[in-house]
């Protein structure tokens, strides 16, 4: 069921345009995640969803209803918002009771609500204490504890992670998604972060001045990513020149430093027509042959020019014939594989179901 | 007024061009409603008032009535009777005079609280620094009287100690006397700011150069001082055009070599009732610093690298 | 380092000067303000409880400091208020004429006060004049004070209150109102304390009933009322001070409430 429906959406802040011709479908308990880099209007699409901002033109409507003229007071939708707004002068409880002033219940039916919304969250007894005495995590924790009590239709996350350490935020990340299960409210996360919106996310937008570039679940976002700017800030990815000769259900193809391949018309999600094409390879899809391996994929020489052991992986640029950038690839370092030195000669596989067309 | 000239400032750089286009933001509507009641108050009782002496300064008093032929006799009389410009001419530099003893004193205390009070004790300071001066005005001057007269504190304990024979009476009665006691009264005015600006500093900025090869005072000098100018220059105006209002201090110390232009302002209203009179010298008075200041500010951002 | 305590331990001497001998006086047993003392008696303080004049000219200052107070306080968190909304037109001139009387000689403001009310409108001073003309000169202290409450408020703590089904009006009482509470009392505290002892306005604006500092002046004139005078002196610097303690003790606790390190004094 749809619950939330942008169309057409466009703000303005003077003269600079924030959001433009935004069109948006998010469906009852969905996951779902903004993702862009820093001013691309992540925060302002989230607070025209809340109400904090008005949209210059398009709609919102939220369970069917328009929401054009209703207060962020009015809409079935709260915030947890980045600095968290945890009311200094209010106590644990008071905090997270504060949206109940004016529900229809007694003073006990209150104060069991506030006892399992801080339970829920995981800050069960401590309900007593001082707002200003708690960490960063519980702050997340008592704003997330306040916005759920209120039982919203959608939960909207303006980068509630970003202020936590890195061990923290990846146990929130967990804890988040399972709250999330429990609870069975649409989630809307703005995030700045790709591998957070990768792992927690049913679906993600990716925006680009104040634009959605590509919406689409985790894995098509990675695996067929429509242009080269969604590609390049999802993960890591290797461009290469080529010419498309012919389009159909296979497209043909001669990738530079390659030659010649045909693929397969879902792997150019983005409209090509024949001439020249950008074409993104995965380091991951690609790997080096070690003395005396074989595969029955394609092959093709190179020389290594860069190592950089992370552990568990090791990442390598290689050079080949005819590509003018080196090639990144990472491997595993699995038992009695060498580490290969800057300079040693070695051949990599690939495989053409692995290469992406991108669009423009 | 040097206000004057900012505000028309202001009022040039406050109207951006969306604006005009009549783009206001939900946030700057309810703030355009909510200023308005403060604003409304400030036009009717300062603007207007403050546009009406303009007026006045070109009226004339006839007798009981008031001349409403616009003319600038009010002016040629004030720069043609040689009290009026005596007045003028002494206030400016009874004025500079405090301002410079003032802000002289002052530096160091600020300078002191900044750098050399621990983080936690700075407040209580500022707290010690600022009750003289909410305590009665009229008193703490009239007291003065007392420190400084003939018979007075001064005087007596310096005599006690042996260290002068006579009593000293170059202290009251003057414009010594003026000095002193607005030093005391601005006090707080000229060490805020100073402080203010020196709290800013980046401790870091004094490291890098001692690190850099500069002695203590040559890091003062070239480092400390010009980051501490803006608080300087704040400190001079705050205490300088307020100096040039007061007629009290004149009155209780300085004596008839002591008088000022606020006090011929006040004469001219209150006791020989010619407010057109009056009008033209409190205009003259305001145009005469913020020209003073004016030019201040202007020398210093020349010279001394202060703020825009 | 030695030499600079020394200077500001000299200095806060000069500064307390006045105020030190003040009480001195006030119980000294002459007739005139001068040294040696001469022993020690409330009989000046008995004398002010027997006179009417100055304690109706007590009294009229109280009533104006009181509304002056709540005026300039009233006004002072509108603009504050106003100050932290986004930009509109002419906004910063707007700022800059309230706060103009700052930097304004306050015989300037007297004057042209005095000229409208009198001369344009044919209007009686009265109370009323001089509690206009201070509520004017207060604002911008009010204000000053005000706008550090305000602006150490995150703007989503408004945002969360309405997000959390407040309207506009409940989300300012129920939040923004408690946290800038000390202001608004350091606010008060500070707009009674100007008016309370400003002088030169109201020597220029009082009608037929003095204030107290008109009043005062009047005696400065007549040597046998100084001792009475420094008794008066003494009971107000005592009340200021208690006053602008409140008011620097509710400024720090609004600070701590607020979850911010103190950065100095009023002004
Ligand atoms: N109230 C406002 N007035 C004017 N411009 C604004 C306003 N709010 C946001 N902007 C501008 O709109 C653009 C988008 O801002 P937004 O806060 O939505 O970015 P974001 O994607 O959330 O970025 P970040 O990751 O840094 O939070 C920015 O260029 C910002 O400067
Ligand atoms: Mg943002």
């Amino acid at each position: 069921m749809t619950l939330i429906q942008l169309s057409g959406v466009n703000k303005h802040f003077g003269d600079y345009h924030a959001l433009r011709d935004i069109d948006l479908e998010i469906q009852q308990g969905e996951f779902f995640s903004l993702l862009g880099p820093s001013g691309c209007g992540k925060t302002t699409l989230l607070r025209t969803i809340a109400g904090f901002e008005d949209v210059g033109s398009g709609s919102i409507r939220i369970d069917g209803r328009d929401m054009k003229g209703v207060g962020p007071n009015l809409r079935p939708t709260n915030m947890v918002f980045q600095s968290y707004a945890i009311f200094p002068h209010l106590s644990v409880a008071e905090n997270v009771g504060f949206g109940l002033r004016r529900a229809d219940m007694t003073r006990d039916e209150k104060t069991r609500a506030v006892g399992e919304a801080l339970e829920m969250v995981g800050l069960g007894g401590y309900g007593g204490r001082a707002a200003n005495a708690l960490s960063g995590g519980q702050r997340q924790r008592v704003a997330l504890a306040r916005a759920l009590i209120l039982k919203p239709k959608v939960l909207l996350l303006d980068e509630p992670l970003s202020a936590l350490d890195k061990k923290i935020r990846e146990q929130m990340q967990v804890e988040l998604i399972k709250l999330q299960r429990e609870v069975g409210i649409t989630f809307i996360l703005v995030t700045h972060d790709q591998e957070e919106a990768l792992v927690m996310s049913d679906r993600i937008a990716v925006m680009f001045d104040g634009g959605i570039g590509q919406m689409d679940d985790p894995e098509t976002l990675y695996r067929r990513p429509r242009s080269k700017r969604v590609a390049q800030f999802i993960g890591m990815m290797n461009f290469l020149d080529g010419e498309v000769a012919a389009t159909g259900t296979e497209i043909e193809v001669t990738v530079q430093g390659l030659g010649r391949c045909s693929v397969a018309a879902e792997q150019a999600p983005g409209a090509v027509a024949p001439g020249p094409v950008s074409i993104g390879i995965r380091p991951e899809t690609l790997s080096l042959l070690f003395e005396g391996e074989t595969t029955t994929r394609k092959e093709v020489a190179a020389v290594v020019d860069e190592v950089v052991y992370y552990g568990d992986m090791t990442y390598y640029d290689v050079r080949v014939d005819g590509i003018e950038k080196p090639l990144t690839l990472s491997m595993k370092n699995l038992i009695g594989r060498p580490v290969l030195d800057v300079g040693t000669q070695t051949r990599v596989a690939w495989d053409e179901r692995s290469l992406v067309l991108l669009g423009h | 007024m040097p206000g004057f000239f900012v505000l028309l400032r202001i009022v040039l750089q406050g109207i951006k061009p969306d604006m005009l286009r009549g783009r206001l933001t939900e946030s700057g509507k309810r703030g355009l409603v909510l200023i308005s009641p403060p604003f409304a108050y400030a036009l009717l009782l300062l603007a207007v008032p403050l546009a009406t002496i303009l007026l006045f300064s070109f009226w004339t008093q006839d007798y009981l009535t008031i001349d409403t032929t616009f003319t600038f006799s009010n002016y040629t009389e004030a720069f043609g009777d040689p009290l009026y410009m005596a007045l003028l001419r002494r206030s400016l530099l009874i004025a500079g005079a405090v301002t410079v003893v003032t802000v002289l004193l002052a530096f160091p205390i600020a300078y002191f609280v900044s750098f050399h009070v621990q983080p936690s004790r700075k407040s209580l300071w500022l707290f010690l620094i600022t009750i003289p001066f909410w305590t009665s005005y009229l008193i703490r001057v009239f007291l003065w009287k007392v420190i400084l007269g003939y018979n007075g504190v001064l005087n007596s304990s310096l005599i006690g100690v042996g260290l002068i024979d006579e009593p000293l009476s170059f202290i009251l009665y003057n414009a010594n006397a003026v000095v002193i006691t607005l030093a005391h009264a601005f006090a707080p005015f000229a060490i805020l700011p100073i402080f203010v600006a020196l709290e800013k500093i980046d401790r870091s900025l004094l490291e890098a150069s001692l690190d850099l090869g500069e002695t203590r005072v040559t890091t003062f000098l070239r480092v400390t001082l010009p980051l501490a100018m803006p608080g300087v220059v704040a400190a001079v105006l705050i205490v300088f055009i307020p100096t040039i209002g007061d007629y009290v201090t004149p009155r209780l110390v300085g004596g008839p070599d002591g008088l000022m232009i606020a006090n011929m302002i006040q004469t001219q209203f209150l006791k020989l009732n010619n407010a057109p009179m009056g009008a033209t010298l409190a205009i003259l008075a305001m145009l005469s610093v913020t020209a003073v200041s004016l030019v201040f500010i202007w020398l210093n951002r020349r010279w001394l690298r202060g703020p825009k | 380092m030695r030499g600079l305590r020394i200077y500001a331990i000299a200095y806060l001497v000069f500064l307390y000067a006045p105020i030190f001998l003040l009480p001195l006086f006030a119980f000294n047993d002459a007739d005139i303000i001068a040294f040696p003392l001469s022993g020690f008696t409330t009989h000046w303080f008995e004398e002010l409880t027997r006179n009417a004049a100055l304690q109706a000219a007590v009294r009229n200052s109280l009533i104006i400091a009181a509304s002056t107070a709540v005026l300039s306080t009233i006004l002072g968190i509108c603009a504050a208020r106003a100050a932290t909304m986004a930009d509109w037109p002419l906004k910063r001139p707007m700022m800059g004429l309230i706060m103009l009387p700052l930097v304004l000689p306050e015989i300037i403001v007297a004057v042209s006060l005095l000229v409208v009310i009198v001369q344009v409108f044919g209007l009686g001073l009265s109370n009323a004049t001089i509690i206009a003309a201070h509520t004017l000169i207060c604002m911008p202290f009010s204000i000053a004070v005000l706008n550090g409450a305000f602006q150490n408020l995150d703007p989503a703590l408004e945002e969360a209150a309405l997000d959390l089904g407040e309207s506009r009006w409940s989300a300012f009482r129920l939040v923004i109102l408690p946290l800038v509470m000390p202001g608004i009392i350091s606010s008060l505290l500070i707009s009674f304390t100007i008016s309370l002892d400003e002088f030169i306005i109201a020597f220029f604006l009082s009608g037929a009933n003095p204030t107290m500092p008109v009043y005062i002046w009047g005696l400065l004139r007549f040597p046998g009322q100084l001792p009475v005078v420094m008794a008066m002196g003494t009971i107000l610097v005592a009340l200021s001070i208690i006053l602008l303690t409140i008011a620097e003790l509710m400024r720090r606790r609004g600070l701590k409430r607020a979850g911010l390190k103190d950065t100095g004094g009023f002004l």
